[in-house]
């Protein structure tokens, strides 16, 4: 059964634990800036845009580490309305 | 080196000079980071008799050493300095990006010495630091101050420590602000900073926190993260934030109303309690790595403060202005925080000063002649006026400006409504309607009257209930939840009378002025859902593989202590003497005005019973609250 990782930004609180456990998995180390995925917060508008970089191979480990489900790992076949990205 | 940077930024303005501290070994093993590392540096350096706005004065900041990496909540850094307010410790923490940034920039923290001649800021970029002129950017607010710094490095995503006009002015309670929404805002340090000529801090970071041992340290964070998730207090928390406690305090009547004249207010659960939360507030906000995201953005749709959007909805202002000033609209009151954001000011104290001024203005002791205006409660129009006043010092703000202690000197009949111990203002919940751990700690606490830094982690606030008068406090939750605790067997049986039973407050406020020692020197959080369940066990851990530096849960927890008595040592060298500690004659002789707690006064006698068991249960003098040479000598600090 296929895994696929749904974005609902309108979930996300800011806390970059995404990112964070990006960067430890991949290189070894935390690193903002090295981490496939990046959250870029708007100060005056309270919401946040989750960027993925080209470079991401798509472990979805971000969204085994997100608390609120802006990133969720859904498996396909299921009968949820919410499409994968 | 794993874990910390490995340099402490070493700044003295007068000289312009830009060092390096050293970090060594046993400083990080004993002090660990944050406020640890802090009081050691300002305990050996600060000088006895020194006046904390002055030049000898030296303010630090020291990130956390779990903060930069995923642990959950770390993202805080400790502030510290002589206070203004009280001149003895002062220190405050906070979260968000700033500590993450100035850490990638490759320090674990900054000292700052001596005055510029000029205002100036720092700019701190991936490994260098500068002094830069301020001089465009003193007289604007902390938000235009940021705005200007990103235009002008052209770089949105610097971080900003910073002081808006109340610093400038040395107002004794002005905060040093971190960002849009959060600060380092108790106990004055924005006067420190504005004593320094320092208006900012700009940090930019790029580089990494390494890992002594990836994969222990990557459970270590796992199994944390699933003990916050699954604590019972997680959810109710990451709905209401802090706003969780205002229907309890006012159906135990334990508000601060009127500057402490009504413990419950007509009205308040429909025009100010947790109820009205998602009213305004459809998201939460988080800090870095943490999943509880206790601050809401909070949107105002329709009247007078319509198109108001501003992260807060947070129990401090409310409290507050809401309570203490008795300004019964949620919007008003989230103005208020704008306000105190963008000129710096601690929302604690500027609440208790305006609380304090209204109630000299309902006796008559203040009139409109002395402030130019009239100043009701609930006047949330005079509360604006006020709070400009004493952000810039002019007319009778430049009395207020001094704080509560200091105003009630100076403005005869005043001193009968001057809440406050050691000089801070303790505006949450009243003593007299609840006697609790977190009572108590507003006069044991080391940086004065405050709720943040002695806080039951099993306090259930639906029960108002003391079996043996100022000695205990009930349990009240399922056992289950006393097993859990990650706390050592032996303690938990010296703390609980009776397995799952009675706490015993004097033993309690000292183990959770050691927890909280521990997460405010490793950049933990103290919400509820880390305070229940992050102990010595869990903090031992992630340290440890963080860093490479083994420390067992006993030293770790005995690191937690050590920095609380070398806070507490700060004090007595400064002149804190043993009649400090106590709360101010209002709570001793005056009832409470109103609500289920009416006519409640505290106790000496039981007041002073329970804080001589703290004293026996931290090993100092039982009379003089001074720590003894045994007890020194237990924590390694027997020459100090």
């Amino acid at each position: 059964m296929a895994r696929e990782m749904v974005v609902n930004p309108s979930k996300c609180i800011g806390c970059s634990t995404c990112a964070l456990t990006c960067s430890i998995t991949h290189h070894d180390e935390f690193r903002l800036q090295n981490a496939h995925v990046r959250i870029n917060k708007k100060d005056f508008s309270g919401i946040f845009e989750i960027c993925f970089a080209s470079t991401c191979l798509g472990c979805k480990k971000c969204a085994g580490a997100c608390p609120t489900g802006a990133l969720k790992i859904i498996r396909t076949e299921d009968p949820t309305t919410e499409k994968p990205v | 080196m794993h874990g910390y940077a490995g340099k402490i930024l070493d700044i003295n303005l007068e000289a312009g000079a830009i060092g390096d501290y050293p970090l060594e070994e046993e400083l990080r093993r004993d002090y660990l980071s944050g406020v640890g590392i802090n009081a050691r540096i300002l305990y050996d350096q600060a000088p006895a008799g020194s006046d904390p706005l002055g030049p000898e004065n030296i303010l630090v900041f020291s990130v956390g050493v779990l903060v930069g990496t995923s642990a959950t909540t770390a993202s805080r850094t400790e502030a510290s300095a002589k206070s203004p307010l009280t001149g003895l410790f002062g220190t405050s923490n906070s979260g968000c990006y700033w500590g993450t940034q100035l850490k990638c920039a490759g320090y674990d923290g900054i000292i700052v010495r001596g005055r510029a001649r000029e205002p100036v800021y720092i700019h701190i970029e991936d490994g260098r630091a500068e002094i830069r002129p301020a001089a465009h950017l003193w007289g604007l607010d902390a938000w235009d101050t940021i705005k200007t710094l990103r235009r002008e490095h052209n770089d949105e995503e610097i971080d900003v420590a910073l002081i808006g006009q109340a610093g400038e002015n040395l107002v004794r309670y002005a905060s040093i602000e971190n960002g849009y929404y959060n600060a380092w805002a108790r106990t004055g340090l924005g006067a420190v900073m504005g004593s320094k000529n320092l208006k900012a801090i700009s940090v930019r970071g790029r580089g990494a926190v390494k890992v002594a041992r990836k994969r222990e340290f990557v459970k270590a964070v796992e199994d944390t993260r699933q003990a916050v998730l699954n604590s019972p207090f997680f959810g109710p928390f990451s709905r209401f934030g802090t706003m969780l406690v205002t229907l309890p305090y006012q159906e135990h009547g334990i508000l601060p109303g009127r500057n402490f004249q009504a413990g419950a207010l007509p009205g308040w659960a429909e025009t100010r309690s947790r109820k009205l939360v998602h009213k305004f507030s459809s998201r939460g906000i988080a800090c870095v790595a943490c999943p509880i995201a206790c601050a809401h953005w909070v949107e105002v749709k329709e009247g007078p403060y319509a198109g108001l959007a501003i992260k807060d909805m947070e129990v401090t202002p409310v409290i507050g202005f809401g309570a203490g000033c008795d300004i019964d609209n949620l919007p008003a009151v989230a103005k208020i925080g704008e306000m105190c954001q963008r000129y710096g000011l601690d929302m604690v104290s500027a609440a208790a000063v305006v609380a304090f001024a209204m109630e000299l203005f309902q006796r008559n002791i203040l009139s409109e002649e002395d402030l130019g205006f009239n100043l009701p409660w609930g006047d949330e129009e005079a509360a604006f006026m006020l709070l400009d006043l004493v952000a810039k010092r002019r007319g009778l703000g430049d009395i207020l400006a001094e704080g509560v202690s200091r105003a009630a000197e100076r403005i005869p009949g005043a001193r009968p409504y001057a809440v406050h111990v050691k000089g801070l203002e303790p505006f949450l919940m009243d003593p007299r309607g609840r006697w609790s751990t977190w009572t108590l700690g507003y006069i044991t606490n080391v940086r004065g009257g405050d709720h943040l830094r002695t806080r039951n982690p099993v306090e259930n606030l639906r029960f108002n209930d003391n079996p043996e008068p100022y000695l205990t406090e009930k349990f009240e939750f399922p056992e289950e939840m006393y097993k859990n605790l990650d706390m050592p067997e032996e303690l938990k049986k010296e703390i609980f009378r009776t397995p799952a039973g009675d706490v015993d407050i004097a033993r309690m406020a000292k183990w959770s002025e050691d927890l909280i020692s521990l997460y405010n020197a490793t950049g933990m959080c103290i919400r509820p859902p880390v305070l229940h369940t992050v102990g010595p066990t869990l903090l031992s851990r992630l340290y440890s593989a963080l860093t490479g530096l083994d420390l067992t849960p006993e030293q770790i927890l005995r690191c937690g202590e050590r920095i609380w008595n070398v806070q507490k040592l700060f004090n007595i060298k400064h002149g804190e003497q043993p009649a400090d500690s106590d709360y101010p004659p209002r709570f001793y002789d005056e009832g409470v005005g109103s609500g289920p707690a009416r006519g409640r006064t505290l106790d000496r006698k039981g007041v002073k019973r329970c804080l001589t068991r703290y004293y026996e249960a931290r090993g100092w003098n039982p009379e003089t609250g001074a720590p003894t040479g045994a007890k020194l000598k237990d924590l390694g600090l027997e020459a100090d």
